[in-house]
């Protein structure tokens, strides 16, 4: 029985040892430069990239050493929730440790103290006066009022006690200001969806790594529930297409969350102000329920969300979602041959005729706002940037396996009276691209130029001389059949541009040039869909916490007690006060209190004649 | 006997005397009544349009001035000789004035022109300080004051009459003029020396201006290589992620606390140095005030800074929550402002209930401008994150 009790008390002493550490103040400021040192680590390195990206970065063995300590996610981390956990957990041992005492802190102020506890506050001084007990315990009380307090008078036989206090809800500060640090991780813990996060982590949920893959053919093993009670994810949408489906990122795959309804994109457009600057992105969008009912329709757009049934959808991204392009390529060297035709839709390759090279279209970008100075045009302080139109990249692998990326502007620019298509290219993916300014014809297009380079590879097979005079007369022969018209200024200027063309072209890594001969532009939005029920308690938890904060610093607590008891020929005085905030602004006022009652009159009747 | 008694308690200092509300309303009529007119004008001139938000933030500005004005007197006329000039401003452009044809508007009250005004009279400040701390001379200090005055005048003037150019030719640019790192270094240059005055006339000491004017002078330096190296200070529109009612109210409160934070850790700094002067029985021992005040103004700077930066940080997420979709994003510019209030609340805790003084503390004021600092411009400049605008 006894080693029971001594086992029992073993235990209840660690157990107190345990809740004196969990409630120490060292253990909490610990922990908060902690975290602050922790969450340092996801700003310096960025977060949630492929991870081809990182092995790139940092080695396959630092890449391994990160991933294991869970580095390009930092913040869903087990060891970062863990020292938010444990923050949350001092932070709840050190508010039932307190709370108690605080609470009686808020109750009714005795007026009765003890002479020990006027001695022992923090500012105390006592002092003899010729007045009565009554007229000093009175006189007191008139300067406290006069400082703002509102004092009360007790008395004991002959003895008078005065007790006044400010801030009697300072303590409030406190409650409000660590709940709301503990309602607000709370919260935020449940909007990050720990059974999702549990599930992924014993295995339950496997994060899909292909991206290409059709909805449809997504393994199940990454679809998360449809009644999840918290998510957050993002869909690329084209015009004129429904989804009902996000995707959230998790490691190196992703996550399948089915939705409620269907979001159907009936538009995306994109308004700019004058300068070329993007001024607003707007989708037009319907939702379905899974029947085919309409739910909602209306636009959303950044910093105008669209909120339905707890679910809210925001503008976050777009691109192209498709467009189709028809392209015309000319084969290097070979004018007689009328142009192919291709025809496709960005993202899709298309065989570029029996020739073994595959095109890729990439991209295409409806505008091309840029400073003027990029394009070699006088600055304009008024206009500094110009719109070059739509442009479109696309990436040629030859046969070999070589590849290259072009990007091509749809209309022409024009210098100096001649007009030129431009066309960039590189050859690998970082590389800035080489440009390539091919110089239009009189009709429009780049055949006369073609035309003008297969007849000089003509000539200087057949032993031509590579001098200006040259030049001018194949150019000469060649305008006299295919552009009558052009005057000599014209041709003298085209001549130039050709060879300047020629040259810019010594690398050019494909055997034809594409021309985008028309386009039917279709956007894409990308859309945030989250549901984070979360976030209303969050919010009440951000009025305590500053509210409490306004309390605490504010509102600060200022007690004071005092004992007046009859003396021989007058009283004696004993005040003690203390305040737990602001100590030094206290102390002065504290001291002029001091000063005003030992200078006091003397004697009553002196008084009485001011 | 009672009349007496109210007469003895009246030997109690005016500056310890608690004033009664009704004394207060009538000390201060001037400016309650002031106010109150101009936000009963502005109700019932724009009443109409008010979503239930501008009602929350008139009243904000209401109370808070009011308040101010009453704690801190000369706010009261500073408040007045900045609102004034920028109305002047707003009412020449309004009468078809421009920079180009009026004389006053050219050299003196448009953004830009009032921006070089604060610049330069905040450098003639920093000067006059330092003078004053190397020379022990009251009038210079005097002059020190009055030209910081002068000079945060300026900077707001400058931001008032910017607010209404946002406008001029391009209607739907118009935004508050705290887009751009040029607008929010106007803001800080004006911001922190205000601040500064407020704590100088709470320690009744000018030498600290010594310690924070350089700082808020090498700002005005930045500003100035904004202004005419990048020639940041052209009225752009604001991108569509920035098109937010959110943004006047999120990036002001920012400041504040980026202002206070600042003037903490220069207390700190010159702490620090006081200390070690005192062994050797330096200037600096001699000038500065003791250690006790300067942990106190340290912390009273820091408090009210961690006040605003929470409610600041809290309407960013707030602000998050509409634009990007979740109130928080662990951005980089979120997350550093998530480590700067975990800083200083683990500051706040140290020192009120630890009771840590003296020079762990004011070395840790002093490191933390280093945070400060990363979260205002390091984020912006060296990390990308939604807060780079380069995207969306």
């Amino acid at each position: 029985m006894q080693t029971m009790s001594r086992v029992h008390s073993a235990q209840s002493s660690r157990l107190r040892l345990l809740l004196q550490f969990l409630g120490s103040m060292r253990l909490a400021v610990s922990l908060l430069v902690l975290l602050a040192i922790a969450s340092v680590i996801g700003t310096v390195l960025s977060q949630q990239q492929p991870y081809d990206n990182y092995q790139l970065q940092f080695g396959s063995f630092w890449f391994q050493v990160y991933r294991e300590l869970g580095l390009y996610n930092v913040y869903r981390t087990l060891w970062y929730t863990g020292i938010v956990a444990f923050l949350v957990l001092s932070t709840a041992t050190c508010v039932t440790r307190n709370g108690p005492r605080m609470l009686r802190d808020m109750r009714a102020l005795p007026v009765r103290q003890r002479h020990a506890a006027i001695r022992a506050q923090e500012h105390f001084f006592s002092t003899d006066a010729e007045l009565s007990a009554e007229g000093m315990a009175n006189r007191l009380a008139a300067l406290l009022r006069q400082a703002g307090f509102r004092p009360r008078l007790e008395r004991e036989g002959s003895e008078f006690y005065v007790a006044a206090r400010k801030g009697r809800f300072h303590r409030l500060g406190y409650f409000l200001t660590h709940l709301a640090i503990i309602l607000i991780c709370a919260a935020a813990l449940y909007n990050a969806d720990i059974p999702v996060k549990w599930a992924e982590w014993t295995g339950t949920l496997q994060p899909a790594k292909n991206f290409d893959l059709p909805l449809s053919e997504i393994p199940r093993s990454a679809w998360m529930p449809l009644h999840n009670p918290a998510y957050r994810g993002i869909i690329t949408l084209p015009e004129g297409q429904t989804a009902d489906a996000v995707f959230e990122l998790a490691g190196d795959g992703y996550l399948v969350q089915p939705l409620p309804f269907r979001i159907h994109l009936r538009s995306f457009h994109v308004s700019y102000y004058s300068t070329g600057m993007p001024s607003d992105f707007v989708s037009d969008v319907v939702l379905y329920s899974p029947s085919g009912k309409v739910l909602k329709s209306g636009i959303i757009r950044v910093n105008h969300p669209m909120s339905y049934d707890g679910v809210e959808i925001y503008q976050s991204s777009f691109s192209d979602g498709g467009s189709l392009l028809h392209l015309q390529s000319y084969v290097l060297g070979m004018p007689a041959l009328q142009p192919g035709q291709l025809t496709g839709r960005v993202g899709q390759t298309l065989q570029a005729g029996g020739s073994g090279y595959s095109v890729q279209l990439k991209n295409f970008s409806l505008y091309n706002v840029m400073p003027r100075t990029a394009v070699g045009d006088k600055p304009d302080p008024k206009n500094p940037m110009i719109n070059l139109g739509p442009s479109y990249t696309y990436v040629v692998h030859d046969p070999h396996g070589g590849a290259a990326e072009f990007k091509t502007y749809f209309s022409p620019i024009s210098r100096n009276g001649q007009g030129y298509f431009v066309q960039g290219y590189r050859q690998a993916l970082g590389d800035p691209y080489h440009y390539v300014y091919l110089p239009v014809g009189p009709n429009g297009g780049i055949s006369l130029f073609l035309n003008y380079l297969a007849a000089l590879q003509v000539a200087a097979r057949g032993g031509a001389q590579a001098s200006p005079a040259v030049f001018q007369q194949i150019f000469a022969m060649l305008a006299a059949r295919v552009a009558p018209n052009m005057s000599t200024a014209e041709q003298g200027r085209f001549v130039q541009a050709s060879l300047n063309a020629l040259a810019q072209m010594r690398d050019y890594p494909a055997p034809f040039i594409l021309r985008l001969q028309s386009f039917d532009h279709r956007w894409a939005a990308g859309l945030q869909v989250t549901k984070w029920p979360g976030t209303v308690p969050i919010y009440w938890g951000c009025v305590a916490l500053v509210l409490g904060i306004f309390i605490l610093f504010y509102l600060p607590q200022r007690r004071i007690w005092a004992r007046v008891e009859d003396r021989e020929g007058g009283s004696h005085l004993e005040l003690g006060a203390s305040a737990d905030r602001n100590k030094r602004e206290f102390a002065r006022e504290f001291a002029a209190w001091e000063r005003a009652l030992r200078t006091s009159p003397r004697k009553e009747d002196t008084t009485l004649n001011c | 006997m009672a009349k007496s008694m109210e007469s003895w308690a009246e030997e109690l200092p005016a500056e310890f005397r608690h004033r009664t509300l009704a004394e207060i309303l009538r000390q201060e009529a001037a400016w309650i009544l002031g106010l109150t007119a101009v936000a009963a004008f502005i109700l019932a001139r724009w009443g109409a349009q008010f979503d239930y938000w501008q009602y929350v933030v008139l009243a904000s500005w209401y109370v808070g001035l009011l308040l101010a004005g009453v704690a801190w007197r000369p706010l009261q006329w500073a408040t007045v000789a900045s609102v004034l000039p920028a109305l002047g401003a707003v009412w020449l452009y309004a009468h078809g004035q421009t920079a180009e044809n009026n004389f006053l508007l050219h050299y003196v009250l448009q953004g830009v022109a009032a921006a070089m005004w604060m610049s330069v009279l905040l450098l003639l400040a920093t000067a006059a300080y330092l003078l004053h701390f190397f020379s022990g001379r009251e009038a210079v200090g005097r002059w020190a004051t009055r030209l910081t005055w002068g000079g945060v005048i300026f900077g707001f003037i400058g931001l008032g009459v910017r607010w209404r150019e946002t406008y001029l030719g391009h209607p739907s640019w118009g935004h508050i003029p705290v887009s751009n790192l040029w607008e929010v270094f106007v803001l800080f240059c004006a911001t922190t020396p205000l601040f500064y005055l407020y704590y100088e006339k709470k320690a009744q000491n000018r030498s600290l201006g010594a310690f924070i004017m350089p700082l808020v002078a090498a700002a005005v330096g930045f500003l100035l290589w904004l202004t005419l190296a990048q020639h940041m200070d052209r009225v752009e529109p604001l991108i569509p992620a920035l098109q937010s009612f959110w943004m006047k109210l999120h990036v002001p409160m920012m400041f504040v606390g980026y202002a206070n934070f600042t003037i903490a850790s220069l207390i700190g700094a010159a702490y620090l140095l006081r200390e070690g002067s005192v062994r050797r029985r330096g200037i600096l021992a001699a000038r500065l005030p003791d250690a006790d005040l300067m942990d106190e103004v340290m912390y009273r700077a820091i408090a009210l800074g961690f006040l605003f930066f929470t409610v600041a940080t809290i309407l960013g997420a707030v602000w998050a929550a509409r634009a990007w979709g979740g109130f928080w994003s662990w951005d980089p510019k979120e997350t550093w402002a998530l480590i700067v209030w975990l800083n200083y609340a683990g500051f706040l805790h140290a020192r009120v209930v630890k009771g840590w003084r003296g020079r762990s503390m004011a070395w840790w004021s002093f490191l933390s401008l280093w945070v400060v600092s990363f979260c205002f411009l390091g984020v912006n400049m060296f990390l990308s994150g939604l807060h780079s605008y380069g995207k969306l």
